[in-house]
């Protein structure tokens, strides 16, 4: 029974862990008052990318590296389409997102159908099972050590992202300015902030941020190319809405991410928590598991609601999202 | 300083903007040939097979004319529905959602119309989509006119939430699911009876589904509506500046509302059309147009007769590249969404080099 919940726990994390790149990408990206709605094409082509090379190479930094530089040059992509040359965000967005899944499958499948086939993780330093890192004596904690400090190393590097994201947007002047282009661009600018500058510097590593999520889910799909059904399977949709649930935070996009990857996990384990406890969560088994994949969107949905319903001065959305700035029509 | 800056060109020619465009799809094209060579294949033979859509050497040739048609239909009216809320700046990225909903609807009334008239059950199909993904559309609109709901957000959550309930029906087996076949173990979406599949006019071996004419009728409405009505005239104001509609007096709200409503029944409409014509319903019926229409509406600017064109190329695209995977089975349907991205990035830029110029700051002066 103890195993349920440790196993509970610990899929928590593991589902939660894309989110939060995709997430914390996706916040640094808006807080630069540009609205990306590529996140799931980015995702996608930074998974495949540095899947590819750390299957070549053997090695997980490599992999990292080359996810991060691949959806970096996308992110590089929509900001010199909206920064640059002023296309409409959304759009832009949309077809990084149809151009990266389509970009996924083409390579996935050209790969399986050519001589070599798709490069398997097995014996290499890739493999799930040789990933985790557990941590000396917090993992020996009974119950919660094994399913909070025994996960791969790209588990704890999302988590230091998050937080230095948080201290960076918080304490520090580039910080600061970043904000204040989110807020009012033509402001920023006046003060001799690089407001081009700063758009396209935060729009690459957002997008980098990203990849490395998409490579950790890529990497969770034990080596097999899914030809029918993406990798990253609607998570960059869930890290836009969650960014929404956030509260534009990276300290609440952790929590955010706690409670979207709980309805995740129960989706997968309703079924085994409902065996175990039949009479406490026996209903679970009535819920439908669509209702659970729906949940983070229903979510979303009424957040956005009440929170256009309250005042305006608390939320963290930047006021200038999704407009692009051109500095002559000030 | 920067010795060069951007100017916003005063005119802008139709003729330049359509020079740029070709040209930005040419190299589109160029680079699909480059991947297409990497793979060892012939791109001018692939192309060749791609763009005549597997017409050339085929005696079943109507066949392709009919596939294309069902591509064609769908992409043209979510598209044009798109459009029309795009022109008002209303971000309406709920095609998907909308056009689910609308299926649903539809298929409810198909599922039950044994023994109705043909004719009749699938008017009452039309309508009860174009009810259902309206009054999303409406929602939607209220709370944009009354909160400031952001739009954009919104109808994105909305076309998971229904992606999911149309899992559900399909994956449901329950006495109440008459969506699903009863004479079946596993679940699969049923056929709808004869009286809700679409019928057409018959031309020798093919067959004009009514859905195709009534797609076209549709364009030169909306293509009316918006140049020659009073309608269509605020909805033009209200896109440029919401606070000049507002100083002329123009009930935006009204505006915005009325425009939604109409935008996402049209998209219930395309689904009405769709789910008939293909006999049933399927989590995969939208074949993406709520996303593809995006792209379709805005490769077109915006204009009607822009946006049957880009459909019509746009379907030749992807059904072409259907037809090419028979003769190229390591090429499929993906290929179609990758070469889309590429043009559309490309066009994007050629849309900037139409309306911007690049000038040197002592010319700029002297100006």
């Amino acid at each position: 029974m103890l195993d349920v919940f440790t196993l509970f726990l610990f899929n928590i994390i593991v589902y939660n862990i894309p989110l939060l790149y995709g997430t914390t990408g996706e916040i640094m990206i808006e807080k630069s008052g540009s609205l990306n709605l590529g996140v799931e094409g980015t995702m996608a082509i930074g998974a495949v990318v540095g899947y590819l090379a750390g299957a070549k190479t053997d090695s997980l930094l490599v992999a990292v590296l080359v996810s991060f530089i691949a959806s970096g040059l996308v992110g590089m992509l929509f900001s010199f389409l909206t920064v640059t040359l002023q296309a409409n965000q959304n759009v832009t967005g949309l077809t990084i997102t149809t151009f990266g899944v389509a970009f996924y499958y083409f390579i996935g499948n050209a790969l399986s159908n050519s001589a070599g086939g798709w490069p398997s993780l097995n014996g290499t330093r890739l493999d799930a099972q040789s990933q985790s890192l557990e941590i000396p004596l917090l993992s020996k904690i009974p119950f919660f050590g094994k399913a909070i400090f025994s996960h791969g190393i790209l588990v704890y590097l999302g988590i230091v992202i998050a937080v230095l994201m948080w201290f960076y947007f918080k304490k520090t002047v580039p910080g600061l300015k970043l904000r204040a282009i989110g807020e009012n661009p033509a402001a920023a600018d006046s003060l001799g902030v690089n407001v081009a500058l700063y758009k396209y510097t935060h729009i690459i590593i957002g997008s980098g941020i990203m990849g490395i999520g998409g490579l950790y889910m890529g990497l969770n799909m034990g080596g097999t190319f899914e030809g029918s059904n993406c990798w990253i399977n609607g998570y960059g949709w869930i890290s836009i809405a969650l960014v929404i649930f956030a509260n534009w935070s990276p300290a609440k996009a952790l929590l955010g991410t706690l409670v979207f990857g709980f309805f995740n996990t129960l989706r997968v384990q309703n079924a085994a928590l409902a065996y175990a406890f039949p009479n406490a969560l026996g209903w679970l088994l009535k819920i439908p598991s669509h209702f659970f994949s729906a949940l983070p969107f229903i979510i979303t949905l009424i957040v956005l609601i009440i929170s256009s319903l309250s005042s305006k001065s608390r939320s963290g959305e930047p006021q200038a999202i999704g407009r692009n700035y051109y500095r002559e029509d000030r | 300083m920067r010795r060069y800056h951007l100017v916003r060109r005063a005119d802008s020619q139709l003729k330049r903007t359509l020079i740029y465009y070709a040209a930005g799809i040419l190299i589109s094209l160029a680079i699909g040939a480059v991947i297409l060579a990497c793979l060892e294949i012939n791109p001018f033979e692939y192309y060749g097979r791609m763009f005549t859509i597997g017409l050339i050497g085929n005696r079943y040739g109507y066949k392709s004319i009919e596939g294309l048609l069902k591509i064609f239909v769908p992409l043209l009216i979510t598209s044009l529905a798109l459009s029309l809320s795009f022109k008002m700046r209303f971000w309406n990225i709920g095609g998907e959602g909308e056009f689910l909903i609308g299926a649903i609807c539809a298929s409810c009334i198909a599922f039950n119309s044994t023994g109705m008239p043909n004719f009749v059950t699938v008017i009452l199909m039309c309508i009860a989509a174009m009810l259902s993904s309206g009054i999303i559309g409406i929602a939607i609109a209220a709370l944009k006119v009354k909160f400031n709901t952001n739009e954009t957000l919104m109808t994105l959550m909305i076309n998971y939430i229904m992606l999911y309930v149309i899992r559900y029906l399909g994956d449901t087996k329950a006495p109440w699911n008459f969506f699903l076949r009863a004479d079946s173990e596993r679940p699969i979406f049923g056929s709808f009876p004869e009286s809700a599949v679409m019928k057409g006019i018959p031309l020798g071996p093919f067959t004009l589904l009514w859905s195709v004419l009534i797609s076209i009728i549709l364009t030169v409405i909306v293509y009316v509506y918006l140049k020659y009505t009073k309608q269509g005239y605020e909805i033009s104001v209200v896109g440029d500046s919401s606070a000049t509609a507002k100083y002329a007096g123009m009930g935006v709200g009204k505006i915005v509302l009325r425009t939604m409503f109409i935008s996402s029944a049209m998209i219930g409409l395309a689904a009405a059309l769709t789910v008939s014509a293909a006999g049933t319903i399927s989590d995969t019926i939208t074949n993406d147009v709520g996303w593809t229409g995006i792209i379709v509406a805005w490769l077109s600017k915006l204009s009607v007769p822009a946006v049957f064109v880009t459909a019509v190329l746009i379907s030749i695209l992807q059904y072409g590249c259907q037809a090419a995977a028979t003769q190229y089975p390591a090429i499929d349907i993906n290929y179609a969404d990758l070469l889309q991205g590429i043009i559309l990035f490309s066009v994007l830029v050629a849309d900037f080099a139409a309306n911007f110029k690049i000038v040197r700051k002592e010319d700029a002066k002297n100006a």
